[in-house]
């Protein structure tokens, strides 16, 4: 993993720019359940990419950035939604880093997984603290379980990147 | 999927099917008709208005949320949302609920309808 | 330590301290509670103590003392009866224009009580509304709406001045022939609070009194936290418009909804306005909130006949009063001190501005 300057600043870029993209398609897709906040975590891909090559504070800005302009575009700046994102962002970069860079025993399975439910208790956490209600915690075990599919789903993805990421990661790590 | 991954899924399902008991097993256990419910509507946190729910008694009124005017109607012991400016409309699709500590909450309006028990009044000043 | 001393060890602290909440439940729980219908409303009086026979008896004395109140008070005995012979309002408006009576010493206190709040209210409240209230028929089955030049008339025999009371010789005088007292907006509170004192002298710690809408609460309820009382939705009745959080208090409410009548198209409520003779229209619900219960009682009127402003006003003015109330056009409006215990829902129907 380097850290080359001009490199990383455009790959970092290209990660945020894919980011919004799928924050974007991925909130016009409707997911069946009445819950608030079942996402499929597309856009955590390329959170996951950015600590796994530049470390926790580059996978942490582009995880806001990326909510930040995700929101911008999706029209729902500043709203209650936006800051559920971001606390979903938050939680979710954090656990993914700590169980990235602190263990080895995880593949990027496992972290998706992990990503996905300290997304959605994040966001829990928001709302509940937003709403003043701890009505939405009747949400978690559904969130959590939600967390499962979406995370092998991404998960899956990752692991394939991974495989040929001497080709794809080449000019830029 | 290493053996670590594996241990994680199941400690998320353990998770969720721990909680879920925790929180969902009243819905089975408590009589439905027996104890008296109210429904506790607020918005933005603040006390909008407590609806005795009791069996006949059909009514609707409007919430104003953060993005405009909601519907709220109930029906007897249950109740839901009945219109919502919102774009998902994930609460519309929740339907009725009607047991203790079910609710229906719209995020982007910031409105939540929630079932507590029994009356929490000691009297009524009138 | 071993692994299973560890856990012996939790499961003991865990019982223990279950143990020991489970004792802080027992106690003073016992709860005791009665209905009696008197002065034309059910009142319930519910108590809380140890031993059911205290409990009875001093229930027993409470319900007494407002039998007796509400007989003193009783404006509406027949000659000739035996509830007339015990009614001081009775003699006291048989004799006006002509001497004075000499009274109960509860009666005095209610009508000293009564005058003081004249005063405050400048002339806002008056019991000397008899006349007015005959008029219009609110006691009676055939409540209409008078000729303006009736009200003129009815007038001339209201004015609380003339209401003299001799408080050495216990004495009560209506001045003028056809001068008419009505304690309908104070017997029930003074009798309340009457009730509450009876249960205090009697080592009661936690009881609740609910004489017809008026609540008046002594310490704090069974779970040992402030007693919640709703505050009734003036165009909703199975709806409440706020939650009170009391103790050790009272609670009265006046409001537009109770007796009155239609004519013409528009409503009319039965509490006037002593000064015009009319409905006073300035509010749908007033709840005044204050320890002493005939006090609230009179207050709830006062506060319901004066201009929003000027209730606020005088509450503030006057310690430890405070009130909450709705416009009659669907504003929820209270004293700034109540906001700690107080809980609005202003629902679909009225609006609420919490930063006035």
């Amino acid at each position: 993993m380097m850290r080359s300057g001009t490199r990383r600043v455009v790959f970092l870029s290209m990660l945020v720019a894919m980011g919004t993209a799928l924050h974007v398609v991925e909130g016009m897709l409707a997911i069946p359940l009445p819950v608030p906040g079942v996402k499929l975590g597309l856009a955590n891909i390329v959170t996951v990419l950015a600590i796994y090559l530049y470390g926790l504070r580059d996978g942490m800005t582009v995880a806001l950035l990326r909510v930040l302009l995700g929101s911008l575009i999706g029209g729902v700046f500043l709203a209650p939604g936006f800051l559920l994102g971001l606390t979903g962002a938050v939680s979710s970069t954090l656990v993914m880093a700590i169980l990235l860079k602190r263990t080895r025993c995880f593949s990027m399975i496992g972290i998706s997984m992990a990503g996905a439910v300290g997304h959605n208790i994040g966001q829990l956490l928001a709302a509940s603290l937003l709403l003043q209600t701890s009505a939405v915690l009747y949400y978690l075990p559904i969130l959590l379980l939600a967390g499962i599919p979406t995370g092998m789903f991404t998960g899956y993805l990752l692991n394939s990147l991974l495989e040929h990421k001497s080709e794809i990661f080449r000019d830029f790590a | 999927m290493t053996r670590a991954d594996k241990v994680l899924l199941v400690g998320i399902l353990l998770a969720s099917l721990v909680s879920g008991t925790a929180l969902y097993s009243r819905f089975f256990l408590d009589p439905v008709g027996a104890q008296p419910i109210q429904a506790v509507v607020t918005v933005s946190g603040k006390a909008f208005r407590t609806i005795a729910l009791q069996s006949g008694a059909r009514s609707s009124f409007v919430v104003q949320g953060r993005q405009g005017a909601s519907k709220v109607e109930v029906d007897g012991r249950r109740v839901r949302m009945q219109q919502a400016p919102c774009e998902n409309g994930i609460c519309l699709k929740q339907g009725w609920i009607e047991h203790p500590g079910q609710s229906v909450v719209c995020v982007p309006g910031e409105i939540v309808i929630r079932i507590e028990g029994a009356a929490p009044l000691d009297a009524v000043t009138r | 330590m071993s692994k299973r001393a560890t856990v012996i060890a939790c499961l003991l602290v865990l019982l223990l301290i279950a143990g020991l909440a489970l004792l802080r439940q027992s106690g003073a729980n016992r709860e005791y509670s009665s209905d009696q219908f008197l002065m034309d409303t059910l009142v319930s009086i519910k108590v809380y103590g140890n031993d059911r026979e205290t409990l009875k008896t001093a229930v027993a004395v409470a319900y007494a003392e407002m039998h007796r109140i509400a007989e003193l008070a009783d404006g509406f005995a027949q000659p000739g009866t035996a509830a007339y012979q015990s009614s001081d309002v009775c003699r006291i408006n048989a004799l006006a224009g002509k001497k004075p009576v000499q009274v109960d010493g509860d009666t005095l206190a209610m009508l000293v009580l009564a005058k003081k709040y004249y005063q405050l209210s400048e002339g806002a409240f008056d019991v000397t509304v008899g006349p007015l209230m005959d008029l219009w028929g609110f006691g009676g089955k055939n409540p209409h709406l008078p000729a303006p030049d009736q009200i003129k008339a009815a007038l001339k025999s209201v004015g609380c001045q003339d209401l003299v009371l001799n408080e050495q010789d216990r004495t009560v005088l209506l001045r003028k022939e056809g001068m008419k007292l009505d304690l309908g907006a104070v017997a029930k509170g003074y009798a309340t609070e009457k009730a509450l004192q009876a249960l205090k002298k009697r080592g009661i710690e936690k009881a609740l009194i609910d004489a017809g809408g008026n609540i008046r609460v002594l310490g704090q309820n069974v779970h040992n936290s402030a007693w919640r009382i709703g505050v009734k939705d003036p165009r909703k009745s199975n709806e409440i418009v706020a939650v009170l959080a009391l103790e050790d208090t009272s609670a009265v409410t006046s409001a537009d909804y109770y007796r009155g009548f239609e004519a013409g198209g528009k409503r009319y409520h039965h509490i006037l306005d002593p000064r015009t003779g009319y409905p006073a229209a300035h509010n749908m619900t007033v709840t005044a909130v204050t320890q002493d219960a005939g006090q609230a009682d009179i207050l709830s009127t006062v506060f319901f006949v004066l201009a929003p402003e000027k209730a606020l006003q005088l509450a503030e003015k006057l310690a430890g009063v405070e009130l909450l109330l709705v416009t009659a056009d669907g504003l929820i409006r209270h004293s700034t001190s109540l906001r700690g215990r107080l809980e609005v829902q202003p629902g679909a129907a009225y609006r609420y501005d919490q930063s006035r």
